[in-house]
């Protein structure tokens, strides 16, 4: 016991200790290293296929960071994120744009906002608003648009629809900026 | 075997962590707004706590008091990194909706307490005992709550993308403030009222 | 500036730590007694949560990202945040007795405050700037401190009032704590 109390047992235990975990910690991210970046990949592909059915695969240009949705090797339109700080922290959603640029859909990817109010930017009656929208019109029904909010979750709505709208803009931006 | 079972059953009523000793409030409360998250948090609760009683019953011997609360928060946020990976890799979903509370298992005080209070002195089988006990007590808790909470919130009960049933009349008219974070307050005020008023002693 | 101006009453008022997102309700329900005591607290735990902000941000952007390390995330904020605790109480005890016996006993049960590492986590995930979880911790202490005072000014005055007998002590603090998330529910206005 003797040797236990002085002053380098001690520090030499946590070291010890300290030691196996980060063993531990480094072997389990090996393990799932390769799990969680395929969750994340798989789903965004889920909601990819929600916003385009007829989808069969698709590709990522990392370079405008844009999803092509690919049917017969044919693009059916595009895909990109946008993100906008809600109630409860940031929100980030799938916005799809048809060939011509008009809104396919969007997809709440994720979302901090309150249980039962905010969080009901992810149910279908919200998101069902979206489709067939021209940019312009993307904006909530007392600001002129044509999005009706949710009851009690304002500001989470109108997040979602400055966070869509922005991006659209930005990224139609771009894209002409490149061509 | 008598003591395992006496070490198991404490944790279940007499010193439940959540009614009785009011401890571990922060996940009970914050993911109990629905059953999925519940039962997601209780098990990765109940492993984390069952592991780390294990270690810590072991090298009870070797660890003198002075670095035994660092050694302590090592191990246990070891164990929570790994709970919190597996989690991220396998259920991606159930991850994403408990958030930041996975991680925050670390500070859970049912937890560094069971440490210290018994596994740093007790041997492995009644260590065993203690965590499993501590775990239901915790699990029946937060099921409980997030069921009140479920119920009366979404006037529904949902367990993993399962339809279970609709309550009638509340389907159409769900008590929302149920489910957001008040809701919380006043369903754990209730339940400690009534398990009072039935003769159960909560602590303070 | 605008945006630093909402972060910080995003944090004290709207996202409270306490009454939305649920961290350190032991410490809301423990050391809400008293006035003095609560006060003491909350100035602790806001004095740590920006010191762990302020230590944390360039630890995970300079070295846990640079080498892919950021599953040591939870590991290493810890250790940061009980080392941190123990020297805030030493450099306390040495120059100023007053404040050490004011705060003395608190500092070492902030370790385990989930308040602490929650702000922590809340300034990676929220990808703030280096500013904005300063700002975001200052913010997320002043609604701590805030609610606590609160709290403990209507717990002060709830022990002489005459709940019904079951009711007496925690269920009645527990239901206190709904009425008060509901008032700050009010807040959310402010950030629209």
């Amino acid at each position: 016991m003797g040797a236990r109390k002085n002053g380098f047992y001690p520090v030499m235990l946590l070291t010890l200790i300290v030691f196996i975990s980060i063993v531990a910690l480094t072997l389990t991210n090996a393990v799932t290293k390769d799990k969680i970046e395929l969750a994340k990949k798989d789903e965004i592909a889920e909601m990819l296929i929600t916003l385009f059915p007829k989808m069969e695969g698709f590709t990522y240009d990392e370079k405008s960071d844009l999803y092509i949705p690919l049917a017969e090797q044919q693009p059916l339109g595009y895909a990109f994120m946008a993100e906008k700080s809600g109630y409860g922290g940031a929100i980030s959603i799938l916005v799809g744009l048809e060939p011509d640029t008009t809104l396919r859909g969007i997809r709440i990817i994720s979302q901090q906002e309150t249980p039962g109010l905010g969080s009901r930017i992810a149910e279908s009656f919200f998101l069902q608003q979206f489709p067939g929208l021209a940019v312009d019109d993307v904006e909530l029904t007392r600001k002129g648009g044509e999005v009706d909010a949710i009851t009690g979750a304002t500001i989470s709505s109108s997040a979602v629809v400055e966070g869509v709208r922005k991006a659209i803009l930005d990224k139609l931006n771009q894209l002409r900026r490149e061509t | 075997m008598h003591s395992f079972t006496k070490n198991f059953l404490k944790g279940i009523i007499r010193s439940n962590p959540t009614f009785i000793l009011l401890l571990g409030l922060c996940p009970t409360l914050a993911v109990s707004t629905s059953l999925d998250n519940a039962v997601g948090m209780a098990a990765a609760f109940t492993s984390v706590l069952l592991a780390s009683n294990i270690i810590i019953s072991l090298i009870r011997n070797y660890v003198p008091i002075r670095v035994r609360i660092p050694v302590f928060i090592v191990i246990i946020a070891t164990l929570v990194t790994i709970v919190d990976l597996i989690l991220q890799g396998f259920i991606p979903a159930l991850s994403k909706s408990l958030g930041m509370y996975i991680p925050l298992i670390v500070v859970n005080c049912i937890i560094l307490g069971r440490a210290e209070a018994f596994a740093s002195k007790d041997n492995t089988t009644n260590s065993i005992a203690d965590a499993l006990g501590m775990g239901v007590g915790f699990a029946w808790a937060i099921v409980l709550i997030s069921l009140i909470r479920q119920l009366l919130g979404t006037g529904a009960l949902d367990l993993f993308g399962h339809h279970l049933f609709t309550v009638p009349g509340l389907g159409d008219n769900p008590v929302t403030i149920f489910l957001l974070p008040m809701g919380a307050f006043f369903a754990i005020g209730v339940l400690l009222a009534l398990f009072r008023w039935m003769g159960v002693s909560t602590g303070e | 500036m605008s945006n630093l101006i909402a972060i910080f009453f995003g944090m004290a008022l709207v996202n409270n730590m306490v009454l939305v997102k649920f961290l350190g309700l032991c410490p809301f329900f423990g050391v809400s007694k008293k006035l003095k005591s609560a006060l003491s607290m909350g100035i602790a735990v806001l004095l740590v949560m920006v010191v762990a902000s302020v230590v944390t941000w360039p630890i995970f952007h300079f070295l846990l990202v640079p080498y892919n390390v950021e599953f040591m995330r939870t590991v290493i904020f810890i250790l940061v945040i009980a080392s941190l605790v123990q020297i805030i109480e030493m450099t306390i005890k040495r120059t100023n007795l007053t404040l050490y016996n004011a705060l003395g006993i608190y500092l070492p049960l902030i370790t385990t405050n989930c308040a602490v590492l929650g702000i922590t986590f809340i300034n990676i995930d929220q990808a703030y700037t280096f500013p904005e979880s300063i700002i975001a911790a200052l913010g997320a202490g002043a609604g701590f401190t805030l609610v606590l005072i609160i709290m403990s000014g209507i717990r002060e005055r709830l022990d002489m009032a005459d709940p019904p007998l079951a009711f007496k002590g925690t269920p009645i603090a527990f239901i206190t704590a709904m009425l008060l998330g509901l008032c700050f529910l009010a807040f959310g206005g402010i950030i629209g």
